[in-house]
């Protein structure tokens, strides 16, 4: 079928009166569908962000005594750990975190109060692996335990896991969304492309008695579908990306983002991803209108 | 052109509506189709021009045997016929001049190819004044009018009209006949179906008639 042959096609059947409704569907589930799709972005995105922030990171928590006063045996101890850290084969730095930083880590949890400081809080120290060495974790847990007994080693694997964990189950969560959004819209059309064609059927059948080739009818339908889920999926993604943008804005008008959280927010260099959205529901809607009316022409002789 | 062997048609568990009807249109013939309301003749013209396929016996179409046929060679053997139907079944959002020119579009042909003859021709039909008026607004015998020219526009191999001067008065009648005729003499096979005794007792042409879905009567073509 030549170009000219599918413009021909174009005006054969009259215009869809009352599509509102089915504009408005359509719409609304390309807006559910960007925010899934959006929100896998952000989980994707605070995925890599915590693996890349923790990964190649160690860090010893050296514990105050359990009875008596903690120095000097924290000091002595953090030294002692602090010296294995250094000397250990991969790793390129190693320091103690100051009071300060140690007031701000537990500040989430326990506020700003003067009485914190008092309270004996554990020494931090922050160790970095040389990029592409691997370190025998059990070896440095069993040489920093016999120099300081209070020392804890933690080398994050497990909050990785948990983390590229959660962030899997949100982005396959979001995939199984739009799997559903798919489907459901492949059917919303398969239905309206059956009402038309029932609603058409006069015009089919003469087309069709005319000697119009199934793929010239079905053009006429699959045509319409296209443009109508285009411009109403691609308003319902416009809408979420919108939202997304401005989610970027809440803190100027006075919202608090939650330090623990991901910021919910689209970078604009990811917001052009929301135009799979109407994309694949053009696509959807095609192939789904055209085979809808391949299958009813079938069934005339 | 076109040979029916005993051909039967029923719809779903109904009588017979044609029992073992036989006959074979010559190319280039010309054939009144009579009979009485209800004898069958639209369901004959439908079996011809592939709307329904026959319950028993068989239909040969410009040799092809339709029993045997793969149903993707239909539309071309389709675009081969030219049909007026005697409710005339044209498309109201499209204007007369594009519904006449549609037989054109399915075979691929650019507008600027076919204008000038679909305007020629609906200026022949006497409706060289109402082309851009869709259907609705025309009067019946303009829209039987527009049907015909329809239905003659691609020159097609066979001609099937049921009933085509219904509606319009006896001096346009006689003018669709004269164009009939002009078709058949460029090579056309021409069938009508009609109740018209008037437009068969002037014509020379070869009558099928139909009783009670059998073909009972035969009238040969006159010199």
């Amino acid at each position: 079928m030549t170009a000219r042959q599918r413009r021909q096609a174009g005006n054969i059947m009259p215009r869809e009166k009352g599509a509102a409704p089915l504009d408005l569907v359509i719409a609304v589930m390309a807006f559910l569908a960007a925010i899934a799709l959006g929100a896998s972005l952000v989980a994707n995105r605070s995925a890599e962000g915590w693996r890349a922030g923790l990964a190649g990171r160690i860090s010893v928590q050296v514990l105050p005594p359990d009875k008596g006063p903690p120095e000097p045996a924290l000091s002595r101890e953090t030294a002692a750990a602090l010296a294995i850290l250094q000397n250990a084969d991969g790793i390129v730095h190693a320091a103690p975190l100051s009071q300060d930083e140690t007031l701000k880590l537990v500040e989430p949890w326990l506020g700003q109060s003067a009485l914190v400081a008092d309270l004996p809080l554990p020494r931090m120290i922050d160790a970095t692996i040389m990029p592409g060495a691997r370190v025998d974790i059990p070896a440095l847990t069993r040489k920093l335990k016999a120099a300081a007994p209070d020392s804890m080693l933690d080398d994050h694997s497990h909050w990785i896991a948990r983390l590229k964990g959660l962030a899997d189950t949100v982005i396959w969560s979001a995939y199984a969304i739009l799997a559903l959004i798919a489907v459901a819209t492949a059917a919303i059309v398969s239905f309206a492309t059956r009402a038309s064609l029932q609603a058409h059927h006069e015009i089919v059948a003469l087309l069709h008695q005319m000697g119009a080739r199934s793929g010239f009818i079905a053009r006429a339908f699959d045509r319409h579908y296209l443009l109508a889920t285009l411009g109403a999926a691609a308003a319902g993604a416009g809408l979420a990306g919108a939202l997304f943008l401005a989610a970027g804005g809440l803190e100027y008008v006075g919202v608090q983002p939650v330090s623990f959280l991901p910021p919910l927010t689209l970078h604009a260099m990811e917001v052009p991803w929301l135009a799979a959205v109407p994309l694949g529901a053009g696509a959807i809607a095609w192939v789904t209108a055209r085979l809808s009316v391949l299958a009813a022409l079938r069934e005339i002789y | 052109m076109v040979r029916f062997e005993n051909v039967g048609m029923r719809y779903g568990p109904g009588p017979e509506v044609l029992r073992d009807v036989t006959f074979v249109l010559e190319a280039s013939s010309f054939t009144f189709l009579t009979g009485p309301s209800g004898a069958g003749k639209t369901t004959l013209l439908k079996l011809m021009f592939l709307a329904e396929p026959p319950s028993r016996g068989l239909i040969t179409l410009f040799g092809h045997d339709l029993a045997t046929s793969r149903r993707t060679a239909f539309p071309a053997l389709r675009r081969r016929i030219g049909v007026v139907f005697q409710d005339f079944r044209l498309l109201d959002h499209l204007s007369a001049f594009e519904n006449v020119a549609l037989p054109l579009r399915l075979a691929g042909r650019r507008e600027q190819d076919y204008r000038q003859d679909v305007e020629e021709l609906l200026t022949w039909v006497g409706l060289g004044d109402r082309m851009a008026a869709p259907p609705p607004t025309l009067s019946g015998g303009e829209q039987q009018r527009v049907a015909i020219a329809r239905a003659v526009v691609g020159r097609p191999d066979l001609l099937i009209a049921d009933e085509p001067t219904g509606n319009v008065d006896p001096e346009i009648g006689q003018r669709l006949i004269r164009l009939f005729s002009e078709l058949n003499r460029l090579g056309t096979t021409v069938l009508i179906a009609t109740h018209d005794r008037g437009l068969i007792e002037k014509s020379r042409a070869k009558e099928m008639r139909l009783v009670d879905g059998r073909l009972v009567e035969l009238r040969a073509q006159r010199p």
